[in-house]
């Protein structure tokens, strides 16, 4: 930074600031997880049972601790504390105690002196099973008579929402259009496998650090599953790389604690990329029958949804998944009569928990197929159907809450018309062997939990150098949380965004920011973090005020100094304000607390306002069609979305690119088979070659809560491209798929029967 | 591999080879992979795992001039060759001209993905003055990104290319 008196304004907002951290990174210095060096650690790894379903009769470990190198073996007994962790519903044992639920769930685990001996005293441990049988689909799974999962039965929620009379609706609606559509297991694939190392310290605190989107949580299981007071136990995240929800969930977290605690030395787990794949948490799989009620000018009248979900073998985040799907059936669209039930089960699959958008990217393949289905039927534009139906401002969503402000889905629909009817055009024009199809994916997204208290807060502190330092418990996962939460609080104080320390994601040092999920952190932290900056900056004018003895409405914060607005001679430094303050007992440090403005469902209705603020996206995708091979190449997406405000535009666009291939593989390529999918090369991610042509365009309908008018992108990003890939698929083929992911053999299937035979249409037009 | 071999002393190999522009030396078992001697004999954890199977590109070094999987070959085939790894492109601290690129095209997200990229990048960039977006695709096709879906990394090694390009003209010039 120069020293000028006359720089301009100190606003970062708007800026491409280069990511935090993002220097490290690109130096090979950035600490992750598995590079984290304890002097003598013992290495860590779990036995896994290779069963989906059964008893535990006996675990034989003497064996394996006399085999060479090995220090410890643990079981479920070993565990001080009670035995059971989850993000919501506490029915998640770290170590079996009695039986064994999916194929992964660990046994025993194993702490030895390095990663071969460990691996040896794994195979010696036996553990005797009496095989229960087991069940994989949730439906089987809800039926009377079906092998018990838990003990309180394999229901794992429900939620209703009832908005107007459906019924009546469907009896006086022009069309009805009902159909079913089916997604799988997803795996989130972040590239770095889960990881962590732990060592107590000579108080007996236990420090964990970990690859987590999750710090304050994590603390909170550990310390239950030793039976210690939270502050026995500290989180410091690392270096993560990647999340996209499973790092939500305790995966190394939970063992490290353990063996460190009872072990007294340092310890190690690092997942192998098969233990990834096995044994954390996914995507769920749903089954959504889908029936929608227009009139003829191809409004919405009605909808009813019912939803089937798939936890696997414990909750996770399930429960808010079943909230969620529930929540966004309609999608970014007003209908003024709603029925929907959604409904999940316990099964012995893979657990399934947060993935990027909560069961929203599910339900979203559905609503904007039904409005393709409607626009057909009615002979309307896919455009045009869209528009007449979206929230506008005084709308009233399912959950009849009315939508006072920042509603960008109009906006991001006119962004993206002009390309829309410009491919549209090209390919009525343009002959080509391969089959062309364009369409529309449209979206809105929550920001924040579900109807729940979702707090976060942050701290910021005056140094006695004049220096700022910015505590925030967020855990950046490479969305970027740090780089925005810096650009607010060094915007409001004035400073050059690198004029800012910041501490995040360690318990130790910084309080609750609550979980990097529900694309939350810009818009909730980053309003913590203002809450907090302002306050400080409350006090340096104050104080500023009485050293230059002028009213503090003259004066503003620039380059580190508090100056006289018209006369910038006129100015005291921040250290020069510290001095004064310490010598007069005024507070350094400044808290800021934001919890959004939300009300709980009605456990009946659904009724309630469960977010403060929604983002809004609508994609495009123009898609090529190999009729020999079944093979689709998307070949451009055009992406608007609504943010609020990109504190960060290349961030923001950043997401948008991540999120559009993290759905291109929803929509054409990724499936998971619990129990058997364990590597890079039976799960596809979408590699440099399948990239279409990206085109962000970022729609910024202020949000009037939000820090500086942001609400969030992180899950939005990814939502409306499946749905926008599977509408230019059917665009393409005349036919359309119900299954994803759409892969070569459902596009050949689709291309030679046809399979758009609809399960019920009355059309009385 | 035998892991309770308890001979395992004597089935060391010594190898030397150039690292990072550091001739070295180190012994090895003979069934250390690359990636493995890098990280924990050299401290260089910039060289990731991510599958160990050939599969993610996370490990990506250069060996001899070529890009390839640290975590595919054997410690043993690093002998007598010239391998380079992520800490060996900046100078002194200083990122060079692919770091700074990727750093202003915002193609680090999480940064995992990252110095493989690099690697496969620079490998490309050596041989390569001024590579299609294709040629970028292809030499990058084999290291994986979750996070940033790949554009701004294609922007970022264009721009890099570009930087040096202008850079070796410079040069010429001032010849
Ligand atoms: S770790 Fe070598 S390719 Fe994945
Ligand atoms: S930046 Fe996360 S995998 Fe590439």
């Amino acid at each position: 930074m120069t020293d000028t008196n006359f720089s301009q304004s100190s606003s970062s907002i708007g800026l491409n600031i280069s990511r935090v951290g993002a220097e490290e990174k690109l130096q090979g210095k950035a600490l992750f997880a598995n590079d984290v060096v304890l002097k003598n650690a013992l290495c860590l790894k779990a036995l896994r049972s290779e069963l989906p379903h059964a008893v535990i009769e006996s675990i034989e470990v003497q064996r394996a601790i006399n085999s060479p190198g090995c220090v410890a073996v643990f079981t479920g007994r070993d565990i001080p504390g009670k035995n059971r962790y989850g993000l919501i519903n506490k029915d998640q044992p770290l170590l079996a105690d009695t039986k064994v639920r999916f194929v992964g769930d660990p046994v025993a685990l194993v702490a030895a002196v390095s990663e071969d001996a460990a691996q040896t005293a794994l195979s010696k441990i036996k553990v005797e099973y009496k095989e229960l049988a087991a069940v994989f689909d949730p439906e089987e799974a809800l039926a009377p008579g079906a092998p018990l999962i838990h003990e309180k039965g394999n229901l794992l929620g429900k939620r209703l929402i009832k908005k107007g009379v459906p019924d009546l609706a469907f009896q006086k609606a022009d069309i009805v259009i009902e159909r079913k559509y089916q997604t799988t297991f997803v795996e989130h694939a972040y590239l770095e496998p889960d990881a962590g190392a732990a060592f107590v310290d000579q108080s007996g605190r236990i420090t964990i650090y970990a690859s987590t989107q999750n710090p304050h949580y994590d603390q909170v299981d550990v310390a239950k599953l030793l039976g210690l007071p939270e502050n026995m136990v500290r989180i410091i995240q690392t270096a993560t790389g990647g999340g996209f929800g499973s790092k939500l969930d305790i995966n190394t977290q939970g063992f490290l604690g353990l063996a460190a605690y009872l072990l007294k030395r340092p310890v190690k787990m690092t997942y192998s990329r098969e233990e990834a794949f096995l044994c954390t948490s996914k995507r769920h799989p749903l089954k959504i029958v889908y029936k929608s009620a227009a009139n003829k000018d191809g409004r919405l009248l009605a909808i009813d949804v019912k939803i089937i979900g798939d936890t696997g073998a414990y909750a996770s985040y399930g429960l808010a998944v079943v909230t969620r799907s529930a929540v966004h059936a309609t999608g970014p669209y007003e209908v003024p009569n709603v029925h929907v039930e959604s409904v999940f089960a316990y099964t012995n699959n893979s657990i399934a928990g947060a993935m990027r958008g909560f069961g929203v990217p599910q339900m979203a393949f559905a609503h904007e197929s039904q409005m393709d289905l409607l626009a057909e039927a009615l002979a309307v534009s896919p455009l045009e159907i869209r528009a007449r139906n979206i929230l506008r401002l005084g709308s009233t969503t399912a959950t009849k809450q009315t939508l006072t402000a920042s509603v960008g889905i109009g906006a991001c629909i006119e962004a993206i018309a002009p390309h829309y009817e410009q491919i549209k055009k090209s390919i009525e024009l343009t002959k080509t062997k391969n089959l062309r199809g364009v369409g529309l994916g449209c979206m809105m997204y929550g920001i924040g939990n579900t109807g729940v208290q979702n707090p976060s807060t942050a701290q910021v502190e005056l140094q006695p150098d004049g220096t700022i330092t910015l505590f925030s418990g967020a855990a950046d996962i490479g969305q970027g949380s740090s780089t925005v939460l810096t650009q607010i609080a060094a915007t409001e104080l004035g400073l050059d965004s690198n004029k800012i320390d910041l501490v995040t994601a360690d318990t130790g040092m910084t309080t609750s920011a609550g979980a990097t999920s529900a694309s939350r952190q810009t818009y909730i932290s980053g309003n913590a973090v203002l809450d907090a900056v302002s306050k400080l900056k409350e006090m340096l004018l104050t104080e500023a005020a009485t050293m230059l003895r002028t009213g503090r409405a003259s004066l503003t914060l620039k380059n580190g100094r508090i100056e006289n607005i018209s006369n910038n001679a006129l100015f005291v430094t921040l250290e020069q304000v510290v001095r004064k303050a310490v010598t007069e007992g005024i507070p350094l440090k400044w808290q800021g607390f934001f919890d959004p403005d939300t009300t709980p469902l009605d456990p009946d209705t659904g009724e309630g306002n469960p977010y403060a603020t929604f983002a809004f996206a609508a994609q495009l995708a123009e898609i090529e069609i190999d009729v020999l091979t079944g093979e689709v190449t998307v070949t451009k997406v055009v992406a608007a979305h609504d943010v609020g405000k990109a504190i960060n535009p290349d961030c923001v666009k950043g997401q948008i690119y991540g999120g559009v291939a993290m759905g291109l593989g929803f929509a054409l390529m990724e499936e998971f088979a619990p129990g058997k999918t364990v590597s890079l090369k039976d799960y596809h991610v979408p590699t440099f070659s399948d990239m279409p042509d990206v085109h962000a365009i970022i729609v910024e309908d202020a949000e009037p809560t939000g820090p500086y008018g942001a609400k969030g992108v992180g899950e939005p990003a990814l939502i409306p491209t499946a749905p926008a890939i599977l509408n230019a698929i059917a665009d393409a083929l005349g036919s359309r798929i119900y299954f994803l992911p759409a892969n070569l053999e459902r596009i050949m299937k689709a291309i030679h029967s046809g399979t758009s035979k609809p399960l019920k249409i009355k059309l009385m037009v | 591999m035998n892991q309770e071999n308890p001979q395992d002393e004597l089935a060391d190999l010594e190898i030397s080879f150039t690292l990072n522009d550091s001739q070295v030396r180190v012994s090895i078992k003979p069934w250390e992979t690359a990636l493995e001697t890098l990280r924990n004999k050299f401290g260089l954890t910039g060289v990731k795992e991510g599958c160990g199977i050939g599969e993610c590109g996370a490990c990506t070094i250069v060996m001899d001039g070529k890009a390839v999987n640290g975590c595919l070959i054997l410690a043993a085939q690093l002998d007598g060759r010239t391998v380079e790894t992520v800490e060996g492109l900046s100078s002194n601290g200083t990122m060079n001209y692919l770091q700074k690129a990727f750093l202003d095209k915002g193609g680090v997200q999480c940064g995992f993905c990252t110095p493989g990229m690099l690697m496969s990048a620079k490998a490309l960039l050596d041989e390569c003055d001024q590579p299609s977006k294709k040629v970028i695709t292809n030499a990058l096709s084999g290291n994986l990104c979750r996070c940033a879906g790949y554009v701004q990394i294609v922007d970022a090694v264009e721009e890099a290319a570009l930087i040096k390009s202008k850079d070796a003209e410079d040069q010429a010039v001032n010849r």
